[in-house]
């Protein structure tokens, strides 16, 4: 498309992007982490084909990669235009292990809350800004990240009570103007009595 | 009143039979479906295959109404503390089916979020195979549990709970027997302390008055 080809140039003039060459089906840009939270904001407001869309981030892990050089893991964000049909583009940034810090864009998309608290979740790469950087899809005693190369695909790890969600509720009933009468507590498991069979 | 009396209007029979009975026929299912398992129970309850002709009319949705916890599907980490507390919660008499592959063994699942058969949280009664399985497996689930449940004796169970309560009760008992002996020892040594400390102490007096 057009517009989308235009959109790569100015990226590469504006915030000195580089096209993946790899990428043979769609318009994929490696970013430098400093640029990104600017490149984004000019993907929404002011590129030819506006991204008002913010459709998937997804972590990468090239641990295992055949070929590869650089660092080791990288975001990929996906972006959808709802003005020009069809025009889409992804965004890439390089993590390497030893800086795992990626600006946030949470202020840019709202959907953007959940996605980068996945990639949180599965490859413990960590966005800086994020309101509310927990975990979302694997329970809270969780250890590790399990979608990094180098987690032991065999390993099973038991939960021993459900998570307590209720303090979060009452922030957010309270930030939407409720009042809380009456603060729940915890009821803290004794240690004998749940899940005895599965202790291994 | 005359004509009534006249006829038989009593059974005879024994009690393990007559609740074994009851039982078997009036299986409420509560179904804890997390997968495509619970759309096929779902076309089980309802008009074409129709459970309401076993007995299982109603499907409950609390755990205290209901006889069968039916896990129909994947059942995670995250989720295994709750479906142990939905078990914990249900009434005696209980019984549980494993529906489908992943309730039963985790299934194709080989990962880091399932759990491998939901036998390692809570006791299975019956298994059924399949990847959703068919209404029909599902009818010949509940025969076998139906099968089992005849085969339970109610007065064998009622004679093991009333012998447990005996136990408990002797146990008790003696419990408080050997405390009371206990007190009792620790009182007379007492006493026997109290009477030793006054006979020293007249001795003394007594030596002190002959001085």
């Amino acid at each position: 498309m057009e517009s989308v080809e235009k959109i790569v140039s100015l990226l590469e003039e504006k915030f000195g992007a580089q096209r993946e060459s790899l990428a043979k089906w769609d318009a994929c840009v490696v970013i430098a982490k400093e640029n990104l939270h600017a490149a984004v904001k000019f993907l929404k407001n002011d590129a030819p084909a506006k991204m008002e869309m913010l459709l998937d981030a997804a972590g990468i892990d090239y641990l295992t990669y055949p070929n590869h050089e650089g660092p080791r893991f990288a975001v990929s964000y996906a972006f959808k235009s709802m003005s020009t049909v069809g025009a889409r583009v992804r965004l890439k940034v390089l993590v390497s292990e030893a800086d795992l810090k990626v600006p946030t864009l949470t202020d840019l998309y709202a959907s953007a809350n959940w996605l980068e608290r996945e990639v949180f979740d599965q490859f413990g790469i960590l966005f800086e800004g994020h309101p509310d950087l927990r975990r979302i899809l694997n329970h809270c005693e969780f250890v590790g990240h399990p979608l990094r190369k180098d987690y032991p695909a065999q390993k099973r790890q038991w939960l021993s009570t459900s998570d307590y969600l209720v303090p979060e509720l009452e922030k957010r009933l309270e930030s939407k103007g409720y009042k809380v009468i009456e603060r729940s507590e915890e009821i803290n498991p004794v240690d004998e009595e749940f899940l005895e069979g599965s202790r291994k | 009143m005359n004509n009534e009396a006249e006829k038989p209007n009593f059974i005879t029979s024994s009690l393990d039979f007559i609740v074994n009975w009851g039982r078997t026929n009036s299986l409420w299912p509560f179904p804890y479906g997390t997968a495509c398992c619970a759309i096929e129970f779902m076309s089980t309850e309802v008009g074409r295959y129709d459970l309401s002709r076993i007995g299982s009319e109603y499907v409950r949705f609390t755990p205290r109404q209901s006889d069968v916890l039916l896990v129909s599907g994947t059942i995670t980490y995250k989720q295994a503390p709750i479906l142990q507390r939905m078990y914990e919660q249900m009434a005696e008499p209980k019984w549980v089916i494993a529906m489908g592959a992943c309730a039963s063994s985790g299934g194709f699942y080989d990962c880091y979020c399932t759990v491998p058969g939901i036998d390692h949280i809570i006791p299975v009664d019956v298994y059924i195979g399949g990847c959703p399985s068919r209404p029909e497996a599902f009818f010949d689930a509940m025969f076998d549990l139906q099968k089992k449940i005849k085969d339970e004796s109610y007065m064998k169970m009622r004679t093991e709970r009333v012998k447990e309560q005996w136990e408990l009760i002797k146990a008790k008992t003696a419990e408080a027997k050997a405390n009371a002996a206990a007190m009792a020892k620790s009182k007379i040594a007492d006493i026997k302390d109290f009477a030793v400390e006054k006979e020293q102490k007249l001795i003394k007096k007594a030596q002190f008055w002959k001085e």
